[in-house]
């Protein structure tokens, strides 16, 4: 564990310095208040500190209250080392915002002891920070492919068009489905079935841009939205999702198993100011047809395509297009 | 290193104290030593001037200093003296500043020859 040990006085340092680098600390100095402030506030600065009361530039409490005030995310550990033991100066100092305070000339074991007691507390903010993490990844993302959820891929997609919209560009909505998973379930099993999803979600990630959002939008269906896409490439950029799925077998427990994937295009800006829903519902359209078209295939969504329309006017239940 | 208990503490400086806040590490005591003996005269300097000038606030910051430097090295009884001063300058009591740095110029210059006898005896 790295810790901060701030102190005007050489020898003060150098004592403090050889008792913790010999507990097995990590250390680093500062001279003034100031520097253990710049270093406490840097991004990968030390997250535990033994400050001296009175410092120049900037006394203890004061770093304490420039800490507190910019580390929002990360906590800080701060032990103030003083002489003074009245209880009003003791109370300052902790108010300042430091979790602890020694006296002057400290007791090795206690300073050992007592920066125990802010590594346990530092080890429980990490805990929880990784409980929370974690909490956050889950109820953002699919479990089984890591991919955004659906909660998550239709609220970036809103954003998205928004966005697109406001910048006279173009956003390209691509619906996939896999083509007859079902047969991979029934011939090799929902385990083959689910590694057969993570894999599709691998490559549909490595098919597009970093700036590009792929979530999974029901159990075979993906939703990849492209920003800011050239209209003139949509096509093809869709014909290269489609094939790197179609290009070669997934490599499965139960062996090779190869699918294929179609996909309903959209070019937001064909749209006007259309709903998301509205326009995953034109997206399912095309998505439908190119189910219709004999599957591994693009279809393009058209506004201005009446006949098309009304032909998709009945919707057919997902279960039975695949 | 002899063990730290086998040394006899005294008003002046406590052997044992300092011995266990170095974990008798003879190392960091020369360390200690050789610090306290090239930053003492610039610090009781700063002390000098500003009970000469009788300046409250300087006495404080320097007496502090010295202080916290004497109670590190088991000196009780100069860090007992300058504490005193530091009080009196916190205070801007100026009227006994004299006296008191006297007293505690007196208590200091015991302090190095002592430190000096237990490195010495204590790191052979």
């Amino acid at each position: 564990m790295r810790i901060l040990i701030a102190d005007d006085e050489a020898m003060s340092r150098r004592l403090l310095q050889k008792t913790l680098e010999r507990a097995g600390y990590q250390v680093c100095t500062a001279e003034n208040g100031r520097q253990a402030a710049d270093i406490l506030c840097s991004l990968d600065g030390p997250k535990l500190a033994l400050l001296d009361w009175m410092m120049p530039l900037l006394n203890g409490p004061g770093v304490c209250r420039e800490v507190r005030k910019a580390k929002e995310q990360s906590y800080i550990y701060m032990v103030l080392l003083t002489s003074k033991e009245a209880k009003e100066d003791i109370v300052a100092g902790l108010e300042s915002g430091a979790d602890d305070y020694l006296v002057k000339p400290f007791d090795t074991a206690e300073l050992k002891a007592r920066l125990r007691t802010g590594l346990r507390i530092l080890d429980l903010e990490d805990r929880l920070v990784e409980a929370r993490e974690d909490m956050r990844f889950k109820a953002s993302h699919d479990t089984l492919t890591t991919l955004w959820n659906r909660g998550v891929i239709l609220e970036l997609m809103g954003q998205e068009l928004s966005r697109s919209h406001r910048e006279n560009a173009t956003t390209v909505v691509v619906l996939c489905d896999l083509d007859h998973f079902k047969a991979v379930n029934d011939s090799f099993g929902h385990l083959v079935g689910d590694e057969v999803l993570r894999e599709t979600a691998k490559r549909l990630l490595a098919s597009v841009r970093s700036y590009d959002f792929v979530g999974r939008y029901g159990g075979e269906e993906f939703l990849v939205v492209l920003n800011n896409c050239d209209p003139a490439f949509a096509f093809a950029r869709a014909e290269e999702i489609r094939n790197t799925i179609a290009q070669r077998p997934v490599k499965t427990s139960g062996g090779p198993v190869s699918v294929t994937i179609s996909l309903g295009l959209l070019l937001s800006h064909e749209w006007a100011t259309r709903s998301v829903e509205e326009l995953l519902h034109e997206a399912d359209k095309a998505l439908y047809g190119a189910k219709e078209a004999g599957r591994n295939c693009v279809k393009l969504a058209k506004p201005k395509a009446a006949a098309s329309v009304s032909e998709y006017r009945v919707r057919e239940p997902v279960k039975q297009r695949r | 290193m002899k063990e730290a208990e086998q040394a006899s503490p005294c008003q002046i400086f406590d052997r044992g104290e300092l011995l266990a806040r170095v974990e008798n590490d003879c190392e960091l005591l020369g360390d200690i030593i050789t610090i306290f003996k090239e930053d003492f005269p610039s610090h009781l300097h700063d002390l000098r001037e500003a009970v000469k000038a009788r300046d409250g606030k300087s006495v404080a910051i320097a007496a502090h200093t010295l202080k916290g430097m004497l109670s590190n090295l088991a000196a009780a009884q100069a860090a007992s003296s300058v504490a005193r001063l530091e009080q009196m300058g916190c205070q801007g009591d100026s009227q006994g500043f004299d006296e008191a740095f006297a007293a505690f110029e007196d208590d200091a210059s015991k302090v190095i020859p002592l430190l000096e006898a237990c490195m010495a005896e204590e790191c052979r």
